[in-house]
């Protein structure tokens, strides 16, 4: 079963961007032309394994949402100010727009998407639903795989630690109280 | 009363699973078959003739399927109001700021795109231009709209009681000039759009937006078609704070792009472009003077503002109107003249935010502040004395129903111990407290009321239909929760179909803090027209009389006896029967005057109800670096009723966050020559959580006798006393005032500074 998902998608992902020129010539800002060829990568998502055909100047934001529809990671600033867009690579907070997916092959890539298992919500997000902690919902995935990461290295966090965490990720909307209350709620269900 | 399920109880968001899980689709998540992208060429020029554009070259790129430029688009000018008509989309004469659009493309994909940019020659002829309000309005100035004589867009004239005499029977007068530049939304949602046309040349487009309908109108005039072939559709909304109301360029470029190229087409705007070519809020100085008597009571206030409106009208009459209201609501003034002045320059376009002049707002409250201490009266009780009070009218005629100011003040006042702290602190530590009120919609005409469907299906559970918006702040869980508490079922019971222009009836948005008051109650009273049709049918059933019926826990029982019941599916079951379909319709219209307008004539009910708000801040200054710590907060506001506390809460602390914290400590835009230098977040300072303060939140209720179950807007007058308040402490931690916002490190170090070179014997700081 595994592995007829996993070769489905690693089809779906190869027909998609075949359609696409696998050569491009891009003008620099000095007159010179240079070719950029497209590359395979071999990306491990969600715990599953996807193989592509890509430009490696793709970012890794770009290529989970344009190529795999994997939407849930959000661009905002694109260039590593917000935190919008942070997915865990090995576990650990990352910044997907400012990695090339050429990058970061055979590494473990946990998106928002690959965070419920089997339709149940991590208590991370429960957390976040129960508590107020969203509001228009655009800065959320980030937070809280942002918040994720964080309680995995430190499951017992003071209330300024778990500030101290979340201040590469901004949120206009909610003032981070509730935020903050939904991970401390979390972190409590873990003890 | 009886008692309620759902209502006055903190429901989960009908939004929040679909949040957390990265399920919920934004404008930018959208794919649709064939679709291309789109990128925006923009003007490098602030003030600059358009000589000629030659696409010739970029149409020919491979893997470019459409261009536009101002041919393409139609004559049709865009402004809010009639008289404020001057933003072509796109231009054709001239650009008048930088950043401005002049062509899009649409492309195969994003590199395509940027290269099809880079072949487009546009050539331009310089034109002098202005940058700061005092140029701008010089004889002499550059002009920037024809007919605009020294660039004064807009003036709003306010002239009521004696202002003369009230300063002549005043025992004390001050004036002082604010400034504060301009501050943006930062939504965090950058803008995008979708659009596509279908065969019959029905455009559908998503985008996010503050009102469907609002924008629905305008894109069917510039495409010349009629209202019904343009369908705005609903999708999650990234935050909008005031902004978003408007048709935006963005949109008519997408839809125009995806009409020559008959394929779907996708913007999406990077955040500098968010910042620069969607809206930005208003710089201003206000110029602000005061009388009072001896127990410091305003006798008599002049206030003049400029406001730096950046390069066409947008909503210009409302924003150049709307500080100057928030204030005569707030407190009590008899003898008040107000002149506004929204000014053009050649810079970005300024629109609606959600803390409506900083620094109008802090300047009166600060203000009020310097005259009592001169006094020898507490800010607490200089507020007491000049509140609004329930049955007053305000000085432009519109009658305040429901007012708790006075409450907000006591309540907040009580829980920061401000007795016990007010001129008792330690050094460098300081107390503050703003005041305000703000709308609970404004008079817009046709379009200012909201009507609403409710569908009962066979199995008991029911669809409605609303044209409201969720732009993050609850409004869907809001309507769902009226449904259901109306027809006594849960919230999953409740199929909810809103803001979409197709399907969805008009409603005035949700960007003039309307939604609950008119779209809650237009939900409301639909769902209670059904329930009075499934009343009918039930009452034959359990031999009762219809009103003695209520409906609870998805049953109709008789009142008080629960056991003569009928389930709702079969009540329902019952009038399908019998060939009766069972809805409901209800509409709600708020009764404002609509002989009231922005300009020509701004006296009459402007809002069936205000709310109010106060702010209490406590800080601490370092004196060496200017550094501000923010201790703690109290925020108050009189909400009318709190249909759903939690979310409630959730809207203070975000209020407080934008107002307070971002708009007094660090959010300000620098420009160069017309040219944004901070639009993204690494230059722009927006809050961040090791920033924020404890915020107590106070919710306060009036219970307004037309609001939904008692309930209107409900937190912005928090976002707004909330600058007033750090403002304010600030203040009074340094035992300076600083007129300049926001107030950094770097003002208050010169405030220090002056302030030891004035007081030479004070030299040793000020605890001597």
């Amino acid at each position: 079963m595994q592995a007829r998902r996993k070769q489905a998608a690693r089809k779906q992902a190869t027909k998609r961007i075949s359609k696409q020129p696998a050569k491009r010539t891009v003008k620099q800002a000095v007159t010179k032309a240079v070719t950029i060829e497209k590359k395979r990568v071999a990306l491990r998502i969600n715990r599953e394994d996807y193989e592509l055909f890509i430009y490696p100047h793709r970012t890794l934001g770009e290529v989970l949402r344009d190529e795999l529809h994997l939407t849930g990671t959000k661009q905002s600033c694109s260039e590593g100010a917000c935190g919008t867009c942070t997915v865990l690579l090995d576990g650990a907070p990352v910044r997907s727009c400012l990695l090339l997916a050429v990058d970061v092959e055979g590494k473990e890539i946990t998106t928002i998407e690959g965070l419920a298992e089997n339709g149940k919500l991590h208590p991370i997000q429960e957390a976040f639903v129960e508590h107020y902690a969203i509001q228009c919902g655009f800065c959320t995935p980030g937070m809280i795989l942002t918040a994720k990461a964080f309680l995995d290295t430190n499951p017992h966090p003071t209330e300024e630690e778990i500030r101290n965490a979340i201040s590469g990720n901004i949120c206009r909307c909610t003032g981070y109280s509730k935020i903050v209350e939904a991970i401390k709620a979390a972190s409590e269900r873990g003890r | 009363m009886t008692e309620r399920s759902l209502i006055g109880k903190s429901m989960q968001r009908v939004d929040a699973i679909a949040k957390a899980t990265g399920q919920a689709l934004f404008t930018a998540d959208l794919s649709l078959p064939r679709m291309l992208c789109g990128k925006v060429l923009r003007s490098p020029y602030p003030h600059a003739k358009i000589v000629r554009i030659d696409t010739s070259r970029a149409e020919k790129l491979p893997g470019v399927k459409a261009v536009v430029t101002g041919q393409d688009s139609s004559d049709e000018k865009w402004g809010v109001f009639r008289y404020t008509q001057d933003q072509r989309f796109l231009p054709v004469d001239k650009v008048r700021y930088i950043g401005e659009e002049i062509a899009a493309v649409a492309a195969l994909d994003e590199d395509t795109a940027f290269e099809a940019l880079g072949l487009i020659r546009v050539e331009y002829a310089e034109l002098p231009a202005v940058f700061t309000m005092d140029d701008a309005l010089k004889v002499d100035a550059p002009i920037i709209h024809e007919g605009y004589k020294g660039n004064v867009n807009i003036h709003v004239k306010i002239d009521v009681g004696d202002v003369e005499k009230g300063f002549k029977e005043s025992f004390l007068v001050r004036e002082d000039t604010f400034d504060a530049p301009e501050e943006s939304y930062f939504q965090a949602e950058p803008y995008a759009v979708v659009a596509q046309f279908d065969n019959a040349g029905s455009l559908e487009i998503w985008m996010p937006n503050a009102g469907p309908h609002l924008k629905s109108k305008p894109l069917a005039n510039v495409l010349g078609v009629p209202l019904n072939k343009v369908r705005v559709r609903k999708i999650t909304i990234g935050g909008a704070f005031g902004g978003r109301s408007e048709i935006s360029p963005a949109d008519v470029m997408c839809a125009l792009l995806a009409k020559k190229s008959g394929r779907p087409v996708k913007i999406v705007y990077t955040r500098e472009e968010n910042t620069i070519a969607t809206r930005q809020a208003h710089g201003m100085r206000a110029i602000i003077k005061t009388g009072v008597d001896r127990e410091g009571r305003v006798q008599a206030r002049d206030i003049t503002c400029y406001m730096d409106g950046g390069a066409y009208s947008s909503t210009g009459p409302i924003a150049t109107s709307v500080p100057f209201l928030c204030m005569e609501q707030a407190y009590r003034m008899e003898n008040v003249r107000y002149h506004g002045y929204r000014v053009f320059t050649n810079k970005p376009i300024r629109g609606m935010y959600r803390c409506h002049g900083r620094a109008f707002a802090c300047g009166v409250d600060l203000q009020l502040d310097l005259l009592g201490e001169e006094l020898g009266i507490d800010p607490v009780e200089m507020r007491l004395r000049n509140a609004r009070q329930p049955g007053d009218y305000t000085p432009t005629k519109s009658q305040v129903g429901s007012c708790a100011m006075v409450e907000t003040i006591v309540k907040s006042a009580e829980a920061a111990r401000w007795k016990e702290k007010w001129g008792k602190l330690p050094p460098y530590h300081g107390i503050g407290i703003g005041c305000n009120s703000v709308q609970t919609g404004f008079p817009m005409g046709i379009r200012g009321g909201s009507e609403a469907f409710v569908k009962f299906n066979e199995d008991g559970g029911i669809t409605v239909i609303s044209g409201v918006v969720d732009n993050g702040q609850g409004n869907e869980t809001m309507l769902v929760q009226i449904a259901a508490e109306e027809l006594g079922l849960s919230p999953q019971d409740v199929q909810l179909v809103s803001a979409d222009t197709e399907v969805t009836p008009s409603d005035p948005g949700s960007y003039s803090m309307v939604s609950t008051f008119v779209g809650g109650n237009a939900v409301r009273l639909a769902a209670q027209d059904a329930k009075n049709k499934l009343f009918v049918i039930a009452a034959k059933a359990l031999e009762a009389k219809p009103e003695e019926l209520i409906a609870k826990d998805r049953k109709i029982m008789v009142k008080g006896e629960p056991e003569r019941s009928l389930s709702l599916t079969k009540a329902v079951r019952m009038a399908l029967s019998r060939g009766q379909s069972i809805s409901g319709e209800g509409g709600y219209w708020p009764k404002v005057d609509s002989r009231r307008e922005w300009v020509e004539n701004p006296f009459g009910q402007l809002s069936e109800a205000f709310s109010f708000g106060t702010t209490i801040v406590e800080v601490k200054v370092d004196p060496e670096t200017g550094r501000v710590t923010v201790l703690e907060t109290w925020a108050a506001q009189d909400v009318g009723y709190a249909l759903n506390p939690k979310i409630i809460e959730s809207q203070f602390e975000g209020g407080l966050a934008m107002g307070g914290q971002g708009g007094m400590l660090t959010e300000y835009h620098v420009f160069d020559r017309g040219r944004v230098l901070n639009p993204t977040q690494l230059d722009y300072k927006l809050p961040l959580a090791c920033d924020m303060p404890k915020i107590n939140n106070i919710i306060v209720e009036s219970h307004d006798p037309n609001g939904p179950y008692g309930a209107k807007e409900a937190a912005m007058s928090i976002a707004m006393s909330a600058a007033q308040g750090y403002a304010a402490a600030i203040c009074n931690a340094i035992g300076v005032p600083i007129k300049e916002f926001p107030i950094t490190p770097e003002k208050i170090l010169k405030a220090l500074e002056e302030k030891a070179s004035r007081q030479p014997s004070a030299v040793s700081g000020p605890e001597d």
